[in-house]
Parts: structure tokens; C-alpha cells; sequence
């Protein structure tokens, strides 16, 4: 089961990568299968909770770098047919059935899709339409490496916090978090992709997601939000002498944290509040 | 930080990112303002005698110049014996002055865990329980006007 969870950890992430490489529209499909291989991914995390047995979200490295749509395509419904090999040893007839019956559609989608040829891996580092100076290029391309691993890091720490809580009112604000880090996570991958520095978020580490003083953690959260509104704020400014359209983007995304920060705020107040009961 | 190809290539594909299955010993550098560190593992062979690095990993809690600069280090140190390795960790040292100091504590830090791995693999020939080390860098991640 454990090796069934890093290996739909990986196929989540290849379908994601394989969203943000598509310019056609095969690309909301791709988006909504890796929705649903994350959700794979936290039934069999719980399961794994349930059943007692220790994990970790280690997994090997994903080779995305294709030059079409379909040589990743024909990897992930390899990897999805391991899945569904390895899900018949698995001890939950029951999950292991609903998601056999996910990956069997979803192979059979995949392997019907029209081919692209791909882009996201040409580093020219241009956004289409926008001239950006040197300046703001290389500031976007650090912005968009840093915040793309961010996401994904937040997402994976939400994620282990909510399946180890049975707190409702912490897991709505986490699962609020989780969202919203997707929300970004896609935005910032289109964007790599458009820019032709694609890459696949690096292993996040255990003692980052494995909190041990969740208020501490959420302290901590709160200031590292407020300076990524800094760091918008700066690429804003940055890139608002070429592109007013990129500004905005950014603007709006520094706007954005003023929910994590409340939602945060709110979690610690909860928190501390339970804990001093 | 200034980017060309190269660079642009360490980011979207770090070499050497991840833990080894089977390595020797661990090393840890870690800068105490702000929690970030970098965690190395070596895998250690034998040539004549002389032990040199056969594989290297490296994981970090850091920011994108730190990934790059552990990319950039552990695959220069891959294959070196340590004599080597502890040239290079001194060339890198040596050399922190001349960079921006945020670039300097990532550097830094990736150095100092090259040599704790290098040192914990030593102090485990001869006490096999010895804790992993971990070294403390002394440049500032804060840019100096930041500071202020």
C-alpha cells in the first residue's frame, strides 16, 4: 500500500506537469485527472493511517523533459497500469476498486489524446506577448522557481496536517489552504511552461511536513506569508515598467495571501484557544 | 543572481537532489537565523586505500540559490577523494567574500555540509554511533541594507 501511495504521488504530479506542457484542450483534462490522482493519493494516505503503517511523501525523481505530448503521456499510463497491478494485492477491495475504475478511464482517455509538440522545456524565457527587460525575466524566472516548489511544499504540509487531525474546524481552514496553494501552484506552472523552464517541484522533507509545534508552525506561516506579499509586491514593480497585464497578475496574487494570513490567524487562534482549554 | 543557460539548468534539473538508499555517513549544514539547512549524504569508496566520494545526495530546506549552489557543489565533489573535497569546501569558503550575502550563507551552508558528512564518516571509523554533524554558517542570509 505504501509503495501504491508514493507511486500515485508521482503519477499525480507527471498528469499536473503534463496540464501545464498542454496548450490545447487536453489540458483541463489532464488538470482534472491529476485533481482526481490527488485525491487517490489521500484515500490511500488515510488508509495507510488507519491500517497503522508509517509513510512518507519521499518519492524518486519524475523525468518530464519530452518533446511531445505523447511520449509523457504513454509514461503515465504505464505508471497508472503499475498502480493498477500493485492495487490488486491491496487489503482495501473496496478503495482499491474505485480507483482501478478511475485509472482504467483514464488510461484509455490518455491513449485517444491528440499529440502536441512541446515547448516548456526550450528555457527561451519569453512570455508570450509580453517584451520583459532582462532584469524583470530573470526576476520572474527566481519568482516562478521558488513559489512553484512553495506551492507544492504548502500543499503537502496541509495535506499531512489534515490527515492527522480530526479537529473539523482546522481541517475546513487546511483543506481551504490546500486549495488555494493549487490555485497557485497551476497559475505559476502555466506560467513556467509559457516561459520554457518547466520543472517538477524538488522533494519536499520530512521534518517540514511532519510539524511537530503546530503553533509554531503557524506562527512561522504567517511571516513567511507576509513576505511573499513583499516578494509580489517587488516582481509587481519589476515587471510593471513592461507588462501593466503581468502587475496586475501579481497585485492581485500579493492580495490573495491576505486570505492564507486570516485563515492562518484564524487556525492559531483556534488552536491556542483548544489547547489552553 | 545572474542567470544563463547553465544555471537555468541546475534550477529546473538539480543534480544529486534526494537522500542515498545506502550511504556511509550524513552531513548537515545549517544556518541558526532563519531554519534553512542542507542534509548530504555520501556513499564512500575505497581507491588504494584512499577513500574518496563514490555518490553524493543532498536535500534542502532553502531557497532557490541554495539548491543551485548544492547542485553546482555535490556534483564537482562526486568522485573526489577526500583530500579533494576538502580543497574544494576551502576554494568555496575562500571564496564567499566576493559573493552577495544571501548567495554567500547558501553556499556556505552546502560547503559546511559537504565536510560534516566528510567528518561524521571520519569519526565513525572509529565510533560507529557517532551523531551526524552538523556546522553552523557565519555569513548573514539578510542582504546588509536589510539588516539596517
Amino acid at each position: 500500500m505504501k509503495t501504491v501511495m508514493i507511486k500515485t504521488h508521482e503519477a499525480w504530479l507527471e498528469m499536473l506537469m503534463a496540464g501545464f506542457m498542454s496548450k490545447s484542450k487536453n489540458k483541463q483534462i489532464l488538470f482534472d485527472f491529476s485533481d482526481i490522482l490527488f485525491r487517490h493519493f489521500t484515500w490511500l494516505e488515510n488508509e495507510l493511517i488507519d491500517i497503522g503503517e508509517s509513510y512518507s511523501y519521499d518519492r524518486d525523481a519524475i523525468p518530464i523533459k519530452v518533446e511531445r505530448l505523447s511520449d509523457l503521456l504513454h509514461a503515465i499510463v504505464v505508471r497508472l497500469n503499475e498502480i493498477d497491478l500493485q492495487l490488486l494485492s491491496s487489503p482495501d477491495k473496496e478503495l482499491a476498486g474505485r480507483i482501478t475504475s478511475d485509472i482504467h478511464y483514464m488510461t484509455e482517455v490518455l491513449s485517444h489524446m491528440n499529440d502536441e509538440i512541446i515547448t516548456a522545456f526550450n528555457m527561451e524565457r519569453k512570455f508570450p506577448g509580453i517584451a520583459l527587460t532582462q532584469e524583470a525575466t530573470d526576476a520572474l524566472t527566481l519568482f516562478l522557481f521558488e513559489e512553484t516548489y512553495k506551492e507544492y511544499e504548502l500543499i503537502l504540509i496541509y495535506n499531512y496536517l489534515k490527515a492527522h487531525s480530526t479537529d473539523a474546524y482546522m481541517n475546513r481552514i487546511f483543506q481551504i489552504l490546500i486549495d488555494e496553494s493549487f490555485f497557485h501552484l497551476k497559475r505559476f506552472g502555466d506560467m513556467g511552461a509559457k516561459m520554457g523552464i518547466l520543472a517538477v517541484p524538488r522533494v519536499v522533507m520530512k521534518e517540514l511536513y511532519q510539524v511537530e509545534d503546530v503553533v509554531a508552525f503557524l506562527k512561522d506561516g504567517i511571516d513567511e506569508e507576509l513576505a511573499a506579499k513583499e516578494e509580489c509586491k517587488k516582481l509587481s514593480e519589476a515587471v510593471g515598467k513592461d507588462s501593466q497585464e503581468l502587475a496586475r497578475f501579481f497585485d492581485f496574487i500579493n492580495h490573495q495571501e491576505n486570505y492564507h494570513i486570516a485563515l492562518m490567524k484564524d487556525a492559531l487562534k483556534h488552536f491556542t484557544g483548544k489547547v489552553h482549554d | 543572481m545572474s542567470m544563463d543557460a547553465q544555471l537555468i539548468e541546475h534550477m529546473m534539473n538539480p543534480k544529486n537532489y534526494g537522500i542515498l538508499d545506502d550511504f556511509d555517513a550524513q552531513g548537515i549544514g545549517k544556518n541558526p537565523d532563519n531554519g534553512e539547512k542542507v542534509a548530504i549524504s555520501i556513499k564512500v569508496g575505497k581507491d588504494e586505500d584512499a577513500p574518496y566520494i563514490d555518490d553524493i545526495r543532498f536535500q534542502a530546506i532553502g531557497c532557490t540559490t541554495t539548491v543551485v549552489a548544492g547542485s553546482v557543489l555535490t556534483e564537482e565533489a562526486k568522485g573526489l577523494h577526500f583530500k579533494g573535497v576538502g580543497d574544494l569546501v576551502e576554494a568555496t569558503l575562500n571564496f564567499l567574500d566576493k559573493l552577495p550575502s544571501e548567495e554567500a550563507a547558501c553556499s556556505e551552508m552546502v560547503a559546511l555540509a559537504i565536510r560534516a558528512a566528510i567528518d561524521t564518516y571520519q569519526e565513525r571509523l572509529v565510533d560507529k554511533d557517532y551523531p551526524v554533524i552538523t556546522y553552523k554558517v557565519t555569513h548573514s542570509c539578510v542582504p546588509k541594507e536589510e539588516e539596517k
